[in-house]
């Protein structure tokens, strides 16, 4: 059922997605933080983030947390119900299925506002 | 040592302490919370609008309402909880020196420390009653 398998990239999917997002955690916190201290340092650091690399890496890290979200309400099925291990396999082409049904919509909305210069 | 099993009467017998037990339940709970609080996070601050058009006023009238505040602070300690946590069971795979893995660990466990403490602090920094810009 594991190695190699289904299983096995859906848990390191989980792992890397896991770490990413805590990093991008770690780092919007800190950039929030700026906002204790009044608008002028506040709007230069959410502008900086505003740069097209920084955009790419946020609508990035709307992915990991997409497929984060769906894998982990698998796992749950695999550890509260009689039928989730067995099937485990099939639920994750799920879970892909409904990140790409999610995703897709998602891209194609911002993506044209990471180039079309937003709300700049 | 972390658990890993497929179901919580496994976990019991599987946990080698009740801290461990507790945080395999956490990562759980949390786990079904922050899919509806960080996705609602990302359709109300990606989507219902475009994420480069936020600036200072919009951040600090969303932290000036009480409502966004308890959301927010649920948010900030359960995400940074089960983060932490879900790092600390990599920490304990792939690290394997025990000096090394005990300074790794708590080098995160200080970063996760202050901004948990910082974030709660810029959450209380806005007023509760200002509304709009």
């Amino acid at each position: 059922m594991y190695r190699g398998r289904e299983g096995q990239w859906a848990f390191y999917l989980h792992r890397i997605t896991g770490v990413a997002i805590l990093l991008y955690l770690l780092v919007h916190v800190g950039e929030l933080t700026a906002a204790m201290f009044g608008s002028k340092y506040s709007n230069a650091i959410l502008h900086f983030f505003h740069q097209p690399l920084f955009q790419l890496g946020l609508l990035t890290v709307i992915g990991a947390v997409l497929y984060h979200a769906l894998n982990g309400l698998r796992i749950l099925i695999m550890d509260f119900t009689s039928w989730g291990t067995r099937l485990q396999n099939k639920l994750w082409y799920g879970v892909l299925i409904l990140f790409a049904l999610l995703y897709v919509p998602t891209v194609i909305k911002i993506l044209p506002e990471i180039f079309g210069g937003g709300g700049h | 040592m972390a658990i890993k099993t497929r179901n919580f009467n496994v976990a019991r017998q599987q946990a080698s302490t009740n801290i461990e037990l507790i945080w395999w339940v956490f990562m759980r709970v949390s786990g079904v919370l922050l899919v509806f609080l960080v996705l609602g996070h990302i359709y109300m601050n990606n989507i219902l609008i475009s994420n480069t058009s936020i600036d200072f006023d919009y951040v600090a009238s969303r932290f000036s309402q009480p409502l966004y505040k308890v959301y927010d602070l649920v948010m900030l300690v359960l995400a940074m909880l089960h983060g932490t946590n879900g790092l600390r069971y990599i920490i304990d795979d792939y690290v394997h020196h025990d000096g090394w893995r005990n300074i790794v660990k708590y080098a995160l466990y200080f970063v996760v420390a202050v901004l948990i403490t910082t974030g709660t602090m810029l959450l209380f920094s806005f007023p509760f009653n200002k509304v709009g810009g």
